[in-house]
């Protein structure tokens, strides 16, 4: 137990399990981009921050992600599902508990570790064993009805993203409805919007992370 | 914010049955309720029924139970308790039935018990929702809802 007052994120960093962030969301919703965004985002506000991902046969992800210059590639491990991607994280997530735990090994001290998916289906969701918080990324040129849909992703993650807002007016897209429908199918529960390209919407996600995830506010 | 980490007891030891008693006659022992469906979280935050905003992390190898303690001071003791479960449970009229019914909830991951010839589904959403992926079986008399409590 840590006494109240003695919370700052700093103190309790080094004594704490990282928190296991899930992202996940179909192919090309823009899951690779959100984190390279994050990256910077949230070691800007000190975050010790570690990266999985998930690809079908490769590491291709990762390697983006490692050449990225963003982030010490040596923070940044690559899980090959072998099979669809939410047999990894959902079903036998053991191969990503080992990653984060290998990451933690590595480095005492990292805060978050975000666990990127490979790219899946509208019904693809997380263990609570692998992720204490996890993500689904739509993005609008996937088709304003894919809240209505409710997929399993949509509907139970603990935050959804409707990324690429800067595509609506381009794919006939009512940006607004969307939003209003991605909330009404999650009762209210949280819905982000962003434009990863350009940086918009990532503050909002950083904000929530840190309030619900590291407990930072 | 309170933070939290880890489950420092629960509320049946014996070793805390007087400070606990202690704790109940001043009214300082206040419940976090959490919905059994999100039991299996090692990180939440929630506000207890006396309005403390608590941010709890568990250790991975932790498992939350009902009665949990997660803060035990001489001040207070905050203890956990889970919402209801909700259970629906089914009975399928016969054998095709009955697999038909078992692939369906295998193939849907939901969480279930099996009890004297009935699938007993941990309900984790609307119960419609659940309705809904059986309305064939439902609909034809293959499976017939005996309780939803």
């Amino acid at each position: 137990m840590i006494e109240a007052g003695k919370t700052s994120a700093t103190a309790t960093a080094a004594r704490l399990p990282a928190a296991r962030v899930g992202i996940g969301g179909p192919v090309g919703s823009g899951k690779t981009a959100l984190v390279e965004r994050l990256i910077p985002a949230l070691a800007a506000r000190g975050v010790d921050l570690a990266v999985i991902t998930n690809d079908l046969v490769t590491a291709e992800d990762a390697e983006r992600i490692r050449r990225s210059g963003l982030i010490d590639p040596a923070r940044v491990s690559a899980v090959e599902a072998g099979a669809c991607p939410h047999t990894v994280i959902r079903e036998d997530p053991t191969l990503n508990i080992e990653a984060a735990d290998e990451l933690e090994r590595r480095f005492p001290g990292v805060e978050l570790i975000l666990l990127e998916s490979g790219g899946d289906n509208l019904a693809s969701t997380f263990s609570r064993d692998l992720t204490d918080f996890w993500m689904f990324v739509i993005d609008v040129g996937g088709g304003g009805d894919i809240p209505r849909k409710r997929g399993p992703g949509v509907v139970r993650c603990d935050l959804l993203v409707i990324n690429k807002t800067d595509l609506a007016p381009h794919v006939g897209v009512d940006l607004e409805l969307m939003h209003a429908q991605a909330l009404a199918v999650r009762d209210g529960r949280p819905v982000l919007l962003t434009n990863c390209r350009s940086g918009e919407g990532i503050d909002a996600v950083v904000a929530m992370l840190e309030s619900q995830v590291l407990f930072r506010a | 914010m309170l933070r939290l980490h880890g489950i420092v007891g629960h509320e049946t030891d014996t070793s805390l049955r007087a400070q606990l008693h202690a704790l109940e006659h001043r009214g300082a022992i206040e419940l976090l309720f959490v919905p059994p469906e999100e039991a299996g979280r090692k990180r939440f935050r929630l506000i207890s029924d006396r309005g403390t905003d608590c941010a709890v992390s568990l250790g991975r190898d932790e498992e939350l139970r009902d009665g949990a303690l997660l803060h035990l001071d001489r001040e207070r003791a905050i203890v956990v308790r889970f919402g209801r479960q909700r259970l629906w449970k089914l009975r399928p009229a016969d054998e095709t039935a009955a697999l038909k019914l078992g692939w369906h909830a295998g193939n849907l991951h939901w969480r279930v018990r099996f009890e004297a010839g009935c699938l007993v589904v941990l309900i984790d959403g609307p119960l419609a929702d659940y309705r809904a992926r059986l309305a064939d079986l439902l609909s034809d008399g293959s499976v017939t809802e005996i309780a939803y409590d």
